[in-house]
């Protein structure tokens, strides 16, 4: 860590100069004369060309001078028009009210002029820039101290589509979008109760990004989510692009291969970890939902298994057959065939054997060359633009299937396993999961290539007591397993049916544990009476 | 900090001092041997040894047009220095933990086997689970020079017809080595192996024209049983012999033997199940030993005019059965006894039901073995009569 502190402590000096530069947000207060306050507004925004001023004057004899700012594109142009100008402009005209205007113009505007739902006073600049660029429309009256922020947030946004990373055959199709407020009330549309409470701050001084927590009051725990309120108000940074910023800023261990941070782009997911006792970070700008705290099972549970008949929840056990394939495949099969070839059955030990004759690298060497390729082609297919696709996909395949084993750079056996890892990576429901596991799996090829089984062990045994040490905002990370929780074992490796998760998980400490009547009860019976 | 790059420099030191050279072997550095033969020239073992050509194996290579394996040859005064020797004529080192048989020369055997079996069991690359067999009336480097065609590798062929006969055909019996070892350690029982045979001549054996022809001249095939006194072999069993001692030893699975009618013809009847129990007892100092054989039998084949429809013919049967298997087990103990080699393990057998006794007479147990009452209880159960009811022989007399 002294190594971070130290160029914090060299960096000390550039970073209280970029706060200086950022005094506007002081609360200085507004200046009492329109004329005045436009000059300063042009000034502080560098006379940006999409600042839109308009100067009007209502009121008896057309006495008082308004000006209207906004941002063009950030604001709805419909709203403006036809809840501010027309309110002001025409409906007023010739009525009680323009005459009362004379006397205090502010209050009336409020209570009887202005049409916008919601709207806020504002007397500094601070609050004046923070409310102008984020959507809002800014009225400030000539001779007063105080302005009008009106809510007139609207422009182009991306409508709600289907998820693109966590996908299910059953269950709801819509996906977060990049507006916060689209995505409270996906999750308040599937979530109808008074507890589901939200708070929401502002982080980041520069991008000044909302970020919403929210949580079940009442299930939630509270110490978690103190906790996650002192994290949060801990953060101290210029911007916050996605929730992977917070996701990094506030996760307890960075030297860990393992996400502690859970996230989803699905609705669904969300309220359903919502109603766990978990706790949901918002972020605007990102369809990506944080959730804390994360356990490892989670990572392998997908939206799916509980919208599909109990007995699909045996699927997981697959995801833990690919867990441990992703893991150990091309670590396993280097140590067996270059260690412990007494371990094969005498038939495959030739075939392989066969395969091997006249291919010039150690298997080691091999099984580098074909994942490098194989995260090359991954890493390509991700970055590269849509239309050039095929054309990779073709060369990959032709590169990876055939070419490299007839040129006899590497054998078909390597091929399969390393295609066979590769599938077994991508079955993980959530992405970052599977991230982790391909980073061990290299770690793991190395000390296999240079103690065999024994290195494989022992580089598992480090993983799991690695896994042991961790815990995601007090959850220990491998719970239910360690420390092992009777009740919850029912939704950790398999699902059992609907009737018998009658408790929520113990995991994260929900204050009301009763999630449904005892299961004697909420077992379906077949109608009384009936023969059978 | 500090801790973590300590940590990582030790982990490097690690890695760096130890990758590679422990034991590491590519798959493609190693001479798979299949089958080990020994013999003895003079005072020199030579060891011939069978690897695999794995190009040559492989499905993916069309050709085929190359005998899959290779056979080296080494002379040396130990066993495990011949081996070593091998490496003068082989690119790879020899890689004997997927060998699959150990063929060892009459010779050799008549000699004794204790040498040659200390070094492949003290040998940390060695399994034990290898079938062991005796080349009779010639060099275990004969039997390894044979091409086969339907297993590719002849080691294999040899593996598989040895287990597929002892499974099918009662007279064959396969030791691995750790079961040879038990049983020459053993004081109240001597080892027995099966035999192996190489017909025709090793000139066309040895060449690739063996397997080209539809009926190859020169083949492997498995014999009857050896009897080795202590490590020395000392004779051979007859085929009923074999066959009595796998019944003796509960060894038979399933097997297929033939019983006279009375009047004439013979009946088949295939053992589908076959249980034996060794029972020891020192009654006034004499010991006796008392086997009882159950088999659960069918009839497979029948050419004679009996009815198998009615009970009585099927008692008879089981009578006629169980006297001819008696017979069998008789006869064999008694040749056994009358060269005082005790193969069936009565030994151990008195040795479990009276350790005090046997601590008297184990040091002269082979004379005690001669004078050994043996009582055999034979008791057959026909079962199934097959899918037709009469004889067609019957039916076309009728």
């Amino acid at each position: 860590m002294g190594l971070f502190t130290k160029i914090r402590k060299k960096l000390t000096g550039a970073s209280s100069a970029s706060a200086q530069n950022q005094n506007y947000l002081k609360p200085d207060p507004l200046h009492p004369t329109l004329q005045e306050n436009i000059q300063k507004i042009k000034e502080t925004l560098g006379n940006s060309t999409d600042l839109m001023i308009r100067k009007i004057q209502i009121g008896k004899n057309r006495k008082y001078r308004i000006g209207i700012f906004y941002i063009d594109g950030l604001v709805d142009n419909k709203t403006i028009q036809k809840d501010i100008m027309k309110s002001l402009l025409t409906e007023i005209l010739g009525t009680e009210v323009e005459e009362k205007i004379s006397r205090d113009p502010l209050p009336l505007l409020k209570e009887s002029i202005l049409s916008v739902g919601s709207l806020k006073d504002i007397g500094d600049y601070g609050t004046f820039f923070s409310s102008l660029l984020s959507g809002e429309t800014v009225l400030l009256v000539d001779g007063c101290e105080q302005g009008l922020a009106l809510s007139t947030v609207g422009g182009e946004q991306r409508a709600i589509t289907e998820p693109v990373t966590q996908t299910v055959v059953r269950g709801p199709q819509n996906a977060f979008t990049e507006n916060i407020h689209t995505n409270v009330s996906l999750v308040r549309r599937i979530i109808k109760d008074p507890n589901l409470w939200m708070e929401t701050r502002t982080i980041g001084r520069v991008t000044q990004t909302k970020v919403s927590v929210m949580y079940l009051k009442g299930i939630a725990d509270e110490k978690v989510v103190e906790e996650v309120r002192q994290r949060l108000d801990h953060i101290d940074i210029d911007g916050i692009l996605e929730s992977g910023y917070i996701e990094e800023l506030i996760q307890d261990n960075t030297y860990s291969p393992f996400p502690t941070v859970y996230n989803s782009e699905r609705p669904d997911v969300i309220a359903s970890e919502l109603l766990e006792g978990r706790i949901a970070i918002l972020v605007d700008g990102t369809p990506f939902v944080l959730v804390v705290p994360a356990i490892f099972v989670q990572f392998f549970q997908s939206a799916e298994d509980y919208y599909q008949r109990a007995d699909f929840g045996l699927i997981r056990i697959l995801r833990y057959v690919a867990l441990a394939l992703a893991l150990l495949g091309p670590s396993f099969y280097v140590a067996i065939t270059t260690f412990h070839q007494e371990m094969l059955p005498t038939t495959l030990l030739i075939s392989l054997a066969a395969q091997r004759e006249g291919v010039p690298f150690p298997a080691f060497i091999e099984a580098l060359i074909m994942e490098t390729t194989f995260e090359l082609l991954r890493e390509a297919g991700v970055r590269m633009p849509r239309p050039v696709g095929q054309a990779v996909s073709i060369v990959g395949a032709l590169v990876i299937g055939q070419a490299a084993v007839e040129a006899g750079l590497v054998s078909a056996a390597m091929v399969i396993v390393v295609s066979v890892t590769a599938i077994a990576n991508f079955t993980f429901p959530s992405f970052n999961i599977g991230i982790s596991i391909r980073l061990l799996r290299f770690g793991l090829m190395f000390i296999a290539a240079s103690f065999g089984l024994f290195g494989i062990t022992v580089g598992l045994i480090a993983i799991v007591l690695h896994l042991c040490s961790l815990k995601s905002f007090g959850v220990p990370y491998l719970s239910p397993m360690a420390p092992f929780i009777l009740s919850d074992q029912k939704d950790a490796i398999i699902r059992l049916p609907r009737w018998a998760l009658f408790t929520r998980s113990k995991t994260t400490h929900p204050r009301n544990l009763v999630r449904q009547q005892p299961p004697q009860k909420a077992k379906p019976k077949p109608p009384k009476g009936e023969g059978s | 900090m500090k801790k973590w790059v300590l940590f990582f420099c030790m982990l490097t030191i690690v890695l760096l001092l130890l990758s590679g050279c422990w034991n590491r072997r590519e798959l493609n550095e190693l001479a798979i041997a299949m089958a080990y033969g020994f013999d003895k020239e003079g005072d020199q073992y030579l060891v011939t040894t069978q690897v695999v050509v794995p190009s040559e194996v492989a499905s993916k290579t069309t050709g085929g047009n190359l005998i899959p394996v290779v056979v080296y040859q080494a002379k040396g005064a130990t066993l495990f220095e011949a081996i070593r020797k091998m490496t003068l004529l082989s690119p790879r080192k020899i890689y004997a933990s997927h060998l699959r048989m150990l063929v060892i020369g009459e010779e050799l055997a008549k000699e004794g086997i204790s040498e040659a079996l200390d070094f492949i069991s003290r040998d940390h690359e060695n399994r034990t689970d290898f079938f062991v067999t005796v080349a009779r009336n010639q060099k275990a480097e004969d039997i390894l020079k044979v091409t086969t065609i339907l297993e590719k590798i002849p080691a294999n062929q040899m593996y598989q017809a040895l287990q597929t006969s002892a499974d099918a055909w009662a007279p064959s019996a396969h030791i691995t080595l750790d079961q040879l070892i038990a049983d020459l350690i053993s004081k109240g029982k001597e080892a027995v192996l099966t035999g192996i045979e190489k017909e025709g001549p090793l000139k066309v054996g040895e060449s690739k024209d063996n397997v080209q022809k539809i009926d190859p001249p020169t083949r492997l095939t498995y014999t009857t049983l050896a009897v080795f006194k202590g490590d020395r072999l000392v004779g051979w069993l007859t085929e009923n012999e074999s066959k009595a001692y796998n019944y003796i030893h509960n060894d038979v699975k399933s097997t297929v033997g033939h019983l006279p009618c009375t009047n004439g013809g013979k009946v088949t009847v295939e053992v589908i199940r076959s249980k034996s129990k060794l029972k020891g007892k020192v009654i006034n100092g004499i010991p006796q030993i008392e086997i009882d054989v159950r088999t659960e039998d069918s009839v497979g084949e029948a050419n004679c005019e009996i009815d198998l429809t009615k009970t009585e013919t099927i008692e008879h049967l089981e009578k006629t059965a169980e006297k001819g298997l008696k017979d069998m087990i008789t006869k064999t103990v008694a040749e056994a006894q009358k060269y005082k080699v005790d193969i069936f393990g009565f030994g151990e057998e008195i040795n479990r039901s009276n350790p005090d006794y046997w601590k008297k007479v184990k040091d002269h147990w082979d004379q005690e073995f001669e004078k050994l009452e043996v009582k055999v209880n034979v008791d057959v159960n026909i079962l199934r009569v097959g899918t037709t009811k009469y004889p067609i022989m019957k039916l076309i007399k009728e």
